[in-house]
């Protein structure tokens, strides 16, 4: 953000002396609002293992005020999120915990949830909780999903496999679920990838199949190949 | 015949004093806070669209008055930077600066304080670059830097009698 | 004062000319009334326009598809992504154009299935409704 830009050429400069520093401390102990509920960590990174069907991220909190502290409602920023309590009245010295359950389903890569947490502190009254889950695919598909259009020339095409890093897979088997495809496996170039060459018996009739790929790995993948049909788009 | 340092801060209007020379300090700290915020206004003025999006992020202005604000804003920030930098018109430019980065300080505070409130949104960018504790720390160090400009003397040594 | 106050007109007066300068040239380019669009995204007018031709993908959670959803949509979202896409694949077809849609503008969850389509399945002419289905429903009416 444009924020960040200036605030990497600010810091090219090194030209900050005393007193500016000194000025913006003392504006820094101004703007720090003395809340109640102390959170041990506001943004919990989580990397779940393969198979895993939810992460769950729990938010340490602290009443180190001298006033109890009501939490009204922990809400996540969409459905898939659900977020928990045990007890909304935090007395002072009390300590409890925000259980926020991310359900992964098809999600991949780097997901972020938000969990927001409302009090009635007015010096804090809503915090943001970050649930961060890095989820791998073990494998990838380079790509999901080949077609040829009617009438198109029935060449083979290619579907990339490769293993994560930290996943050994050494043989691959691909089956077809329709007659009308015929896949075959090769090694790729680099250790953990291989090369699916599929092609159809014909391309004079639309049809559907899936691939059923099965890595030496406790999971299959699947691959969509079809003939289309043949219209251009306008 | 003794002389006597005159020393002025750029809260008065300076007329033209001779005799008096510009503060080194003042002027270094000029250059890097005018500096950088000539640099931030070209970087928004190349895509005054691209930054409207980001004003839009803050959920603070509706599209019609932040794609306004996105055309003039750079625009301000190159300017006021320049005069900062060579003097000209520094008092407004201070003036200017403070007003725009205690403007950015209030949005960025309440940007953050308002979270991000979608009714199905799954938003993956929190944190775009820089941590909100980052942001905050340099806005307040530009901040003080323009604090310090207004109390240091522009210029130092004496005036003409 | 006063000097600090003419100063500081004096540069928003400055500014004002690049400003206005840049403005009048970008004049027929920029969408100076409703909010900008990405790329990728169409609106129900432009989606509407195309006719048969689109394939419209909902990208929310299955209740809310269950409740309602624009007539011939698929469902496809992140929480049953394996299960999902290859139906939606298979009724999927070249001259298609794929709009896909959540519940308003500011939901990412149209766009993710879009990148998704785009990365995994390596189809073309994958569109984002601007608006969502909030602003279906407003021009439906």
């Amino acid at each position: 953000m444009i924020d960040s830009k200036r605030g990497s050429a600010f810091a090219e400069r090194m030209n900050l002396k005393p007193t500016a520093l000194l000025c913006a401390a003392f504006f820094g102990a101004l703007v720090s609002s003395h809340a109640q509920l102390s959170w041990e960590k506001t943004e919990i990174e989580l990397h779940p293992k393969a198979g895993d069907q939810e992460v769950i991220a729990n938010f340490q909190y602290e009443n180190k005020g001298t006033k109890p502290v009501h939490i009204n409602a922990v809400r996540t920023s969409c459905g898939c999120t659900v977020a928990s309590l045990k007890k909304n009245d935090v007395l002072p010295g009390e300590k409890g915990e925000v259980t926020a359950t991310f359900k992964i389903g098809g999600r991949t890569g780097i997901q972020q949830k938000v969990v927001t947490v409302d009090t009635d502190d007015a010096a804090q009254p809503q915090t943001n909780l970050l649930l961060k889950a890095v989820i791998q695919q073990p494998v990838e598909l380079q790509p999901a999903f080949v077609y040829w259009q009617q009438g198109e020339a029935a060449k083979p095409k290619t579907i990339t496999l490769k293993a994560a890093k930290d996943v050994a897979i050494t043989k691959v088997d691909v089956t077809s679920s329709s007659p009308d495809f015929t896949a075959e496996v090769k090694k790729g170039s680099a250790p953990g990838e291989f090369k699916i060459n599929v092609q159809p018996k014909d391309t004079s009739k639309q049809v559907n199949g899936t691939l059923t790929i099965k890595p030496d790995y406790p999971q299959a993948f699947y691959a969509t190949v079809r003939v289309t049909g043949a219209e251009t788009p306008r | 015949m003794s002389t006597s340092a005159h020393v002025q801060s750029p809260l008065m209007n300076a007329q033209g004093d001779h005799g008096s020379s510009r503060s080194l300090l003042w002027s270094v700290l000029a250059l890097a806070v005018g500096g950088v915020f000539v640099y931030a206004g070209a970087l928004k003025a190349w895509d005054p669209v691209r930054f409207a999006r980001d004003i839009q992020n803050f959920h603070i202005l509706p599209w019609s008055i932040a794609i306004r604000v996105a055309f003039y804003l750079p625009w301000l920030e190159i300017v006021t930077g320049l005069a900062l930098i060579t003097g000209f018109l520094r008092t407004g430019a201070l003036a200017i600066l403070s007003a725009l980065m205690l403007i950015f300080i209030g949005a960025t505070i309440a940007a953050h304080a308002r979270g991000i409130n979608l009714d199905c949104g799954c938003f993956g960018s929190v944190s775009k670059g820089l941590s909100f504790t980052s942001h905050m720390l340099i806005d307040l160090a530009i901040l003080g830097t323009l604090i310090a400009l207004w109390i240091l003397p522009a210029r130092v040594g004496r005036r003409q009698p | 004062m006063r000097g600090v106050l003419r100063q500081t007109f004096a540069l928003l007066g400055l500014a004002f000319l690049p400003a206005i300068g840049q403005a009048v040239y970008e004049r027929e380019r920029v969408a100076w009334s409703e909010q900008a669009m990405t790329e990728d995204e169409v609106t129900v007018e432009q989606a509407r326009a195309w006719g048969d031709s689109v394939l419209w993908v909902d990208a929310r959670p299955e209740e809310q598809f269950q409740q309602q959803h624009i007539p011939g949509a698929i469902l496809l979202n992140e929480d049953r992504w394996q299960e999902l896409l290859p139906e939606m694949l298979n009724t999927w077809s070249p001259e298609k154009r794929t709009v896909v849609y959540c519940s308003t503008q500011s939901c990412s969850l149209s766009h993710a299935v879009a990148r998704r389509l785009r990365d995994e399945a390596q189809l073309k002419n994958i569109y984002v409704l601007h608006g969502g289905w909030q602003k279906w429903l407003e021009t439906n009416k």
